[in-house]
């Protein structure tokens, strides 16, 4: 069995970031620019296709849609009640979202905000509870009616009472900032329920009770790099690129985007492939100036008085040696006639 | 009333002013308009989205004329339509009398138009003046173009366009750079009331051609088409080729020109008697000379390209240089005609016109009017075609495989409406929309009929080699089909070694300069892929570029050998131990100009 599953091993020279290379290109181009698909709900679109994978590989700081997947600890994951409680406690709910209008009363020191009653039941919050909140945020005055909320200030000056009204519909009022659109989803394998929003405030959600550490996801590379270190963000990277490919029904090997996610994360941090990332930081002056701002590195490399070791691809084929791949890795241990290296017997 | 509730008046893009009521206005307007009070030529339309009202009268609109309607009837009534055949009315009549309008893309986004007469109801403003007029040019005057796929429509309208025919009766006194003329251009036995209307019958460009929907032992596998010798040395497909050279007497600064003339053998860039040999003594070739690749056509000389001192100087002769106008590579072929005339710049020019003879071969490129197209694979005896019961054998024989597919069903049919044509020696209308087309199948299956044909067309066939009868009936009819200008004479070429570029010492590129094919990026990573390092390095170094460079053992700069000395030179050390170094010529090139830069690479050697 062992020596079986030996024979499937990679050869010494074999060149795997090329294959990998060509095994994820090539289907690329088949890929439809800017195909958007709107299946499923509406927070959990998320762009696809070449733009995600381009998001994807140039190690983009921000994704254009965040999506964070939270599961529920053991005892309340088939709860719906449960989870629904924690998804109404992760779900960011803002004053703006909640208000219908506001109206300031500039001599009476007094901002009205008018509740929308619908929008209340479906937060599941009570005029009550906002104006505690308004109260504890602003340290102000706030008094509850059934469907509005009366801040009461302590100055006159309109400018100010105006700002504060902005910036009390600005406020968040429940939830964690930066996450939308909590929606619970069914597993239909193991029946349990899970939560996905959008954002990506990983580091508050984990402190919500009743969550699953050890299995919170999100797309964003970098936000899991930060909240777990690198070995997570290499395993997110892998599956966001598969996911992205089989969305489009385009099978690759895992084993070539677990490459290329193993040399984007191997330095430690996340490097994206292009000018920035790997290939500016290539050994070679010949193989960087070969690929984008020639005259830049070349100056530099003068500068510096820089050493090409010609251990790489590019260099070699432009000066016009054998590449160190492939047929061209091995080499004679001994030249003819060179007796040297052989051991005589005495 | 404020004035964003009224609508924006634009007249040729700028704002003249504002409307309340925009949809009586522009009533208004197109009532004074058919009254003939106002020009034909303004069109007038009301953007509801935008509550604006554009009104265009500048030129550069395509317009296009409608019948107009007017409470669910047409204006254009029989009575005026047999006054139209009586001539007693013309067309100008009906616009002048607002029974037809032109209309541009604008104002046509508020009507409605109907497509027949049955379709009018109380909300059609217009009526299409025929069906087909809805195509542009060139599909009109493809046949029954309702029977094929849309797709197919816009690649017909690209092969007409290549195709050769007699693309202009005065071609024998034109100097065109290149042009072909068909030998024997057919008008199609099924035409169109476009292509009546717009008098190409007098510049037809193409044949009809027996065609059988027959394969031939695997030779018209995807999209290639087996022809008939015979028909080829009767005349079918046959065309020439004329291409046009020209050259110019210029003027120089400081008082030189050209001269036409053949080479002294003093001229610099000499190229030896025998290349003049064609020429005449005023340095022109002569008309019906035979020429091939590289003989010259233009004798030339001009003035040497960098003044020298000694112009003048002894009474010597002046110095030239060779710029003669040669036939280009792989072209040949017989000076039809030369005309000498002189410029606005009062300097003499010289046009001569070579001939060719196109016969069809295989590699070249038919098309018939369906988007079908399909290259010659082989040209087969007349002895080795199938042959029909009464012994006729096709011309052309495209395979079955190309129809279904391709949804041009019109390809079908124009086989079977030929066919009838050529039996009754009559021509068959194959205009868009005027009859349906099971009706057309009966017609045309009746002629066949009468003729002692199969009234489908179908036939049986003998295999001209074996003699055997085909097991299944084979399709047969008669297509017009145009033979395109795509032609492997004009596109073969081929290289083995050859000429490299100046700078860098790789091969050339493109058919012009006898160049190789680029072996890219893509392929380089194919090789890199599979790991073939020894054949990426000799595609890339030995089969390229490859030079050996002198390289100093100590310093690392680059050496040259002083044929004088017998020994290497290194340009900074003395000691003269240099070594020689394989390395692409393009990366000397990159080494010489870091050098110019004032930046001094060196060349690490190991062992």
């Amino acid at each position: 069995m062992a020596k079986k599953s030996n024979n499937y091993n990679v050869q010494y020279g074999e060149p795997v970031g090329m294959i990998a290379a060509q095994s994820v290109g090539e289907p690329g181009t088949q890929m439809i620019l800017r195909l958007f698909h709107f299946a499923g709900i509406e927070a959990t679109v998320t762009t696809s296709g070449l733009p995600r994978l381009a998001e994807l590989v140039d190690a983009k700081k921000r994704p254009t849609t965040p999506i964070t997947y939270v599961y529920i600890e053991d005892g309340a994951k088939k709860d719906f009640e449960k989870v629904e409680a924690i998804a109404k406690k992760i779900n960011e709910v803002k004053m703006q979202n909640i208000v219908r209008r506001f109206v300031e009363n500039f001599p009476k020191k007094r901002i009205k905000f008018f509740l929308n009653s619908q929008e209340l039941e479906a937060a599941g919050l009570t005029s009550k509870q906002i104006a505690s909140k308004i109260e504890k945020l602003f340290e102000v005055e706030a008094e509850a009616d059934e469907d509005a909320v009366t801040v009461r200030l302590q100055t006159t000056n309109m400018k100010i009472i105006r700002n504060t009204g902005v910036r009390m519909m600005r406020s968040v009022i429940s939830g964690i900032e930066g996450v939308g659109k909590a929606i619970i989803q069914q597993d239909k394998k193991t029946g349990e329920y899970f939560i996905i929003a959008t954002g990506n405030n990983l580091g508050a959600i984990m402190d919500v009770a009743g969550v699953d550490k050890y299995r919170l996801y999100t797309n964003d590379v970098f936000a899991m790099y930060k909240q777990f270190g690198i070995e997570s963000a290499r395993y997110t990277l892998a599956k966001e690129l598969m996911h992205t490919l089989s969305e489009q029904s385009i099978t690759v090997d895992h084993r070539h985007l677990l490459l290329i996610a193993d040399a984007m994360t191997s330095s430690g941090t996340i490097k994206g492939i292009g000018r920035h990332g790997l290939s500016g930081q290539k050994n070679s002056v010949l193989a960087r100036a070969a690929y984008e701002e020639t005259v830049k590195h070349l100056i530099n490399a003068a500068a510096f008085g820089e050493i090409d070791p010609m251990s790489g691809v590019t260099e070699n084929i432009l000066v016009g040696k054998l590449i160190p791949l492939g047929t061209g890795s091995v080499k004679l241990a001994m030249k003819s006639g060179d007796t040297s290296k052989v051991k005589k017997n005495k | 009333m404020k004035a964003q509730e009224k609508s924006y008046v634009y007249l040729n893009g700028k704002v003249i002013g504002f409307v309340e009521d925009p949809i009586s206005f522009v009533n208004e307007v197109r009532k004074t308009r058919r009254k003939g009070l106002i020009s034909g030529e303004v069109n007038v339309a009301f953007m509801e989205k935008l509550n604006t009202i554009n009104i265009n009268t500048d030129r550069g609109r395509i317009r296009k004329p409608y019948i107009i309607v007017e409470n669910g009837s047409s204006k254009l009534t029989e009575d005026m339509l047999a006054k139209i055949k009586s001539k007693e009315i013309n067309f100008t009549y009906l616009i002048r009398n607002g029974i037809i309008e032109y209309l541009d893309a604008e104002e046509e986004e508020n009507a409605l138009i109907a497509l027949s007469e049955k379709d009018i109801t109380k909300d059609v403003t217009h009526l299409e003046m025929d069906l087909v007029s809805v195509f542009g040019f060139t599909v009109s005057t493809s046949p029954f173009p309702e029977h094929n796929s849309l797709a197919r429509h816009t690649m017909l309208a690209n092969f007409i366009k290549q195709s050769e025919g007699l693309y202009s009766s005065n071609f024998n006194i034109r100097f065109d750079s290149r042009s072909y003329i068909l030998y024997y251009p057919q008008v199609p036995i099924v035409s169109t009331s476009a292509y009546r209307a717009a008098g190409i019958k007098s510049h037809p460009s193409g044949q009809n051609l027996v065609v059988a929907l027959s394969t031939y032992y695997g030779y018209n596998m995807s999209d290639a088409v087996v022809i008939n010798k015979a028909s080829v040395d009767r005349g079918m497909g046959r065309s020439m080729f004329y291409k046009s050279y020209s050259d110019e007497e210029r003027r120089y600064p400081g008082g030189q020109k050209d001269r036409f003339r053949i080479p002294p053998p003093t001229a610099e860039g000499y190229m030896g008697e025998h290349v003049y040999s064609k020429l005449s003594e005023d340095g022109i070739i002569e008309p019906e000379m035979e020429v091939k690749e590289g003989d010259v056509l233009i004798g030339k000389v001009a003035p040497p390209r960098f003044l020298e001192e000694n112009i003048g100087a002894g009474g010597l002769e002046e110095k030239t240089r060779e710029d003669s106008t040669m036939l280009k590579t792989g072209e040949e072929g017989v000076v039809d005609s030369i005309i000498v005339t002189e410029s606005t710049g009062a300097t003499r020019i010289v046009k001569i016109r070579v001939r060719s003879l196109r016969v069809p071969e295989k590699g070249d490129k038919f098309a018939s009017r369906h988007g079908q197209k399909g290259v010659v694979a082989l040209i087969a005896n007349q002895a080795d075609m199938p042959f029909t019961e009464s012994g006729i054998v096709p011309d052309l024989l495209l395979n079955p495989h190309s129809i279904p597919t391709r949804l041009t069903f019109g390809h079908l049919l124009e086989m079977l409406a030929g066919k009838a044509g050529s039996l009754n020696g009559k021509k068959i209308d194959g205009t868009g929309f005027i009859t349906e087309g099971k009706a057309r199948m009966k017609e045309y299956g009746d002629v066949l009929k009468r003729y002692g044909f199969d009234e489908f067309g179908d036939e049986t066939l003998y295999d001209g080699i074996t003699g055997r009868e085909f097991k299944a009936k084979i399709f047969t009819g008669v297509v017009y089909y145009n033979r395109l200008y795509h032609m492997v004479s004009n596109k073969m070429q081929v290289r083995g070694r050859g000429k490299v570029q100046i700078l860098t010492h790789q091969p050339t590129e493109g058919k012009a300069r006898q160049g190789a094919l680029r072996f890219g990026e893509m392929e380089r990573d194919a090789l890199i892929g599979h790991g073939a390092t020894l054949l990426l390095k000799e595609r890339l170094l030995d089969q390229s570029d490859k030079t050996e460079v002198l390289v100093c053992k100590s310093c690392g700069s680059m050496g040259y050998y002083d044929y004088i000395k017998r020994m290497p030179v290194c340009p900074i050390c003395t000691n003269g131990d240099l070594v020689g170094v394989e390395l692409s010529y393009a990366f000397k090139v990159l080494l010489d100009e870091i050098k110019s830069l004032h930046i001094l690479p060196k060349v690490r050697l190991k062992e």
